[in-house]
């Protein structure tokens, strides 16, 4: 389904669409912009409604089951007191007086949003911050979603009819270039979820003057030192377990800050059956176990055909891999997770290939060493430091991959004084 | 080399007792083959700690590396030279990537008298000619797909009189056509001739909804068949009762339930299952089945829900001797089918990872009845 100007059509009805795109675009850029006020009403409004359990039907039908306690991490978030303080946040100082008169912040007018199929709910999570900043927002559907996000922008656009105009929805397939290209050509923001394939194919329809906002795929990893708390290191296995290691703050490697592989070996042993633990609780049917153990055999093999040193621990549903190098790389996924040595002097030129890439570093570590560690790891490149268990939580106020996303899908407009 | 013909050319289509040794002795053959030939299977075989000699019971076959499909699908591994083999095909990459494998003759010599056979015992084989409306794609030299080469091979079943493809090769590129093949069905109901409709079960069931949303209604001559293969693709989340498609058969083409054939297969593991009149898919006496523990890989006793690992010595080309599939199925006693075939059934009961398998062993038996195989 197509989501346009509030009304629902069918994908048939596509061309039309885009064909009348432009004009509608036109006419509603030419009004006075969208206060933010009205989009934070709008999500108050909304939230009042989940508390009320009026949307439980709703969700149960797009999304998993643990999309309502996710939600109640993100709730906070989405308050309207809350999303004003962020746009404050990180907007602020954008506006006001100049010596030559005032300097106003003013939307970027039309933001094209291609979101990854790894987060239900963020395609309508980006079309969010672009309508908070008060941009007419076009959004690419990734392939195989739930259409939990459709269902979201339309319940926001049948809240408050005034974002109707501001919201697109289209289940374009990545493959059909023409339509995207028709977009992208409309836009004067592309906002890019996704890996380096879908960032790159899109710098190619971007038009030139089009402002390229991408958040790319991070990765992020767990840095152990001294004796860890068990449960700390319980934490680590659950988040470990929820995740999949599918998110880009999910952790991929435990790093452990030694040289010794019996240290690595022994760990692998005693963490073992934390994970086993937390993987059972949380995917007690056997088709999410299944996929754990699928991965982590797979894993294994590949290891074995390339004859590789590596040695893996299997659990069930879930295996850890103590590895030979240092290199930061992505996990087998699904509760499979590799072990590394990493002594602290040698962290930088560990990380140095994927410093572009690094998001989160879930530390543990005596705390009279903590100070050291959390500086040492922001010098290599990380953008946020959290405890392991917690590397996948939101954080109040935090930026995005090392920015602040409303500031991106602004500009400054100078006004001098006649 | 002989071991493997003996299989297939042997006596018994559906008796595992009669093919046991033939069967132990063709993979024992298969995998020492693959074992010497291609070095990143060895060492596979190796770090597990197996040789082919260890297989003297049909109990042993579980100790045979299952590889996953997905590592076909990370890296082609071949036992020979391309030159020598007959051909390469792929699957279909629902999810982006596809699996690489490579077909010996001496696989082909093996795999058409047994297609032949077992067409021949599910009655699909027929002299009368016939007209084809494929719900798949068109063969094209770029398309190296098994099930669109499988489709392909289904219309030899009667002599072809004609094709029609819902999926054509237009301008480097594949247009779906559902309306079209539903005007040819409409043109064929006047034909003399019977239809035989080949095609995903997913398409044939959009293309039915569509033709009921519309009202069309045809009766295909006498003796027309439907013939499923190629599973649902990414279209699990629709999956619907087999007996409401074969309702809708019946009213939207007058095709009996008796005609609706479904066949199982992968790219992997290309051995030719048919289903039984009751729907089931008994396992022939090519291949052997394991369901292994989800959280173990252990194999698990008949009528428990776990991984799919497929056993058969078919193909030199690529070692895909134990091919573990990413489908979640169970084994039922081929006694409680009631078709007369007696081995066991296997039923597919969906994609790991699938948010709708949640069911546990105990549930396991209320699923028999539905969605299987496709």
């Amino acid at each position: 389904m197509i989501l346009a100007n509030g009304i629902l059509r069918p994908d048939e009805d596509l061309p039309q669409v885009l064909a009348g795109l432009e004009e509608e675009i036109v006419s509603t850029l030419s009004r006075p912009p969208l206060e933010p006020g009205v989009v934070t009403g709008a999500c108050g409004a909304l939230l009042d409604r989940l508390d009320r359990g009026e949307l439980d039907e709703l969700i149960a039908r797009y999304s998993s089951p643990g999309l309502l306690a996710e939600l109640a991490e993100y709730r906070s978030f989405l308050r309207p007191e809350a999303l004003e303080a962020r746009l404050a946040r990180e907007t602020g100082g954008l506006s006001g007086p100049r010596p030559f008169g005032r300097t106003e912040a003013y939307p970027l007018g039309v933001l094209l949003h291609i979101a990854a199929g790894n987060l239900d709910g963020l395609p309508a999570y980006t079309a969010l911050e672009g309508l908070l900043t008060g941009n007419l927002n076009l959004v690419k559907l990734p392939s195989g979603g739930s259409g939990l996000s459709l269902a979201l922008l339309k319940l926001l656009a049948d809240t408050e009819p005034r974002l109707a105009p501001y919201l697109y929805v289209f289940p374009i397939p990545s493959r059909d270039r023409a339509s995207l290209q028709t977009l992208a050509r409309l836009a004067d923001g592309i906002v890019t979820w996704g890996g380096d394939v879908a960032v790159t194919g899109l710098r190619a329809m971007a038009p030139a003057g089009c402002r390229l906002i991408e958040w790319g795929h991070r990765l992020s990893f767990a840095y152990l030192s001294g004796e860890p708390d068990p449960d700390d290191l319980a934490g680590l296995a659950r988040h470990i377990a929820a995740t999949d290691g599918l998110l880009c703050s999910s952790c991929q490697v435990i790093y452990l800050d030694t040289d010794r592989r019996e240290a690595l070996e022994s760990f692998a042993r005693s963490f073992l059956p934390l994970l086993e633990q937390a993987v059972r609780t949380a995917r007690p049917d056997p088709g999410r176990a299944a996929l754990g153990t699928l991965h982590g055999w797979e894993h294994r093999l590949e290891l074995a055909a390339d004859g590789a040193e590596d040695r893996v621990f299997p659990g069930r549903g879930c295996s850890l891999t103590v590895c030979g190098g240092r290199e930061l790389e992505l996990s087998p996924l699904y509760g499979n997770v590799l072990v590394k040595g990493l002594p602290r002097e040698r962290l930088v030129r560990a990380l140095a290939p994927q410093r572009g890439r690094l998001q989160t570093a879930g530390l543990l570590c005596p705390a009279e060493e903590r100070a050291e560690l959390t500086s040492l790891l922001a010098r290599a490149g990380v953008n946020r430091i959290t405890a392991p268990g917690s590397m996948s939580l939101p954080l109040p106020g935090e930026a995005h991959d090392g920015e602040y996303p409303l500031r991106r899908y602004l500009r400054a407009v100078d006004i001098a004084d006649p | 080399m002989l071991e493997r013909q003996k299989l297939f050319w042997g006596p018994g289509l559906y008796d595992q007792a009669r093919s046991r040794e033939r069967f132990l002795a063709a993979m024992r053959a298969n995998c020492a083959y693959h074992i010497r030939r291609c070095p990143p299977y060895r060492a596979m075989a190796r770090a597990l700690d197996f040789s082919p000699e260890q297989l003297r019971t049909e109990e042993d076959l579980a100790k045979i590396p299952p590889v996953p499909t997905l590592f076909y699908k990370r890296r082609a591994l071949f036992s020979m030279p391309p030159r020598r083999m007959a051909m390469r095909v792929t699957s279909s990459g629902t999810s982006g990537k596809f699996s690489q494998v490579g077909f010996d003759w001496g696989c082909v010599l093996a795999e058409v008298p047994m297609v032949l056979r077992l067409g021949r015992r599910h009655g699909l084989i027929s002299p009368v000619p016939a007209h084809y409306v494929v719900l798949g794609y068109q063969p094209h030299r770029s398309n190296r797909t098994g099930v669109t080469r499988t489709m392909y091979g289904l219309t030899f079943f009667a002599p072809p009189l004609s094709r029609f493809y819902a999926l054509r090769w237009r301008d480097g590129a594949y247009v779906p056509d559902l309306e079209g093949a539903a005007r040819e069905l409409a043109r064929l109901s006047r034909s003399p001739f019977p239809t035989r409709i080949v095609g995903f079960p997913s398409y044939l069931w959009f293309g039915l909804k569509e033709m009921e949303k519309l009202g069309l209604s045809v009766r295909l001559p006498r003796g027309s068949r439907i013939l499923l293969a190629g599973g649902w693709k990414q279209h699990y989340a629709q999956e619907v009762d087999k007996r409401l498609l074969y309702a809708l058969a019946r009213k939207v083409l007058g095709v009996e339930e008796e005609a609706v054939h479904e066949f199982f297969g992968a790219v992997e593991h290309p051995i030719f299952y048919n289903a039984c009149p009751r729907h089931h898919f008994h396992i022939p006496a090519f291949s052997r089945v394991i369901i292994r523990d989800p959280e173990t890989l252990e194999p698990l006793p008949m009528g428990r829900v776990g991984l799919v690992n497929l056993i058969t010595p078919l193909i030199n080309a690529t070692p895909v001797p134990s091919v573990m599939t990413d489908d979640l199925g169970i084994l039922s006693p081929g006694e409680d089918c009631g078709c007369g075939i007696s081995t066991p059934c296997l039923t597919i009961l969906g994609r790991v990872g699938a948010r709708e398998i949640q069911t546990c062993a105990a549930g396991a038996a209320q699923l028999l009845g539905r969605g299987e195989g496709f």
